[in-house]
């Protein structure tokens, strides 16, 4: 079983290994646009992106590759024109774009995670067979993001409080939604690493840093990523 | 929603937030600058942060080193969510940080382009 971190004389929460065991059966899995062989290689190219190793790849397309490389380490940098001309590029799309994004950044935030830590990464899960369903929300609207979002309705059952009151739910919460399935991946890991939505509205959540100590050290990875919001 | 909680926590009065993008300046929240040097060394992977990893555990306790691992690896995660999808801001969010985005030179980033 993968993150059994036997040996490692740290505390980690028991919401951590279960999201990072979920995220890792989630990457592995078949999505809606990549086969579970291609996500894990999305996965491994971020990861080679981070460690500023050469990246390439001879299963994605050169754009997801390049396009990989960006929200790893040029992320400060990213524009509209920029998206465009990778959702128009051969093999992508913005549907591909956006699995994409989430397969990177989740993996990306659990390898952040050990290497905070000082521990070894994770070898990555080996791939599940299966074909991608090519399902597009049909509720999927453009709204203020670049890529489309679906709203409440068009979430998967039992997400819909993911959006809290918000029929669009937070920008940053919705942004991945056009596949449905990751706001609840974005829900799950936020827990296991930060805070669960509902502990959000908790000015003291059950942490061991005080809620002030937390949004000082997010204020400050924000800002070292220049990141407006 | 660091002004914010240190507004729930009562200790909005001691906040400076210049140290979160100054590592100079100190925020007035407790162990403020070792958990801001931990999480620049974390994103910047600089070989500090093995001994400010010790230094957490020495001053804070060993579950807050791991809390603010956490931390730093969600938020390397949400602000790469952020500018990949070029969010906007919300209007809540917009509305509460008017007064301290020009201070903090948030304006300066190439993100600030994707909130009208």
């Amino acid at each position: 079983m993968p993150f059994e971190y036997a040996g490692i004389d740290l505390p980690i929460r028991d919401t951590t290994i279960s999201s990072h065991r979920m995220s890792w059966e989630v990457i592995a899995r078949p999505g809606r646009w990549w086969t579970g062989a291609e996500r894990v290689e999305i996965a491994r190219v971020g990861r080679a992106a981070r460690d500023f190793d050469a990246v390439r790849s001879e299963m994605l397309p050169d754009s997801a590759v390049y396009a990989i490389q960006k929200l790893v380490v040029d992320n400060a940098n990213l524009n509209r024109d920029w998206y465009q001309e990778i959702i128009s590029s051969e093999g992508m799309t913005e549907d591909r774009y956006v699995e994409l994004v989430a397969v990177v950044v989740h993996a990306l935030s659990i390898d952040e995670f050990h290497r905070a830590l000082d521990l070894d990464l994770e070898p990555l899960p080996d791939p599940l067979p299966g074909q991608p369903s090519r399902i597009r929300p049909p509720e999927a609207e453009q709204r203020y993001s670049w890529p489309a979002i679906v709203p409440k309705g068009g979430l998967n059952p039992g997400d819909e409080m993911l959006y809290g009151p918000m029929e669009w739910g937070a920008n940053v919460i919705s942004a991945l939604s056009l596949i449905p399935e990751n706001v609840r991946w974005l829900h799950d890991l936020s827990e296991g690493h930060y805070l669960s939505f509902k502990e959000m509205r908790m000015p003291d959540p059950l942490r061991a840093i005080s809620r002030p100590q937390i949004e000082l050290i997010a204020a400050r990875v924000s800002s070292l990523n220049e990141c407006f919001y | 929603m660091l002004r914010e909680s240190s507004q729930q926590t009562g200790a909005l009065d001691n906040l400076n937030l210049q140290g979160t993008v100054n590592p100079e300046a100190d925020t007035g929240v407790p162990h403020g600058n070792l958990l801001t040097a931990f999480a620049e060394a974390a994103v910047q992977q600089t070989d500090a942060l093995p001994g400010l990893g010790e230094q957490i555990v020495a001053e804070l306790g060993v579950q807050e080193l791991v809390d603010a691992a956490g931390v730093v690896a969600n938020f390397q995660r949400m602000v790469r969510i952020a500018d990949g999808c070029g969010i906007p801001l919300d209007e809540f969010t917009k509305d509460a940080t008017d007064d301290c985005r020009e201070e903090l030179g948030l304006h300066e980033y190439a993100s600030a382009a994707n909130t009208a």
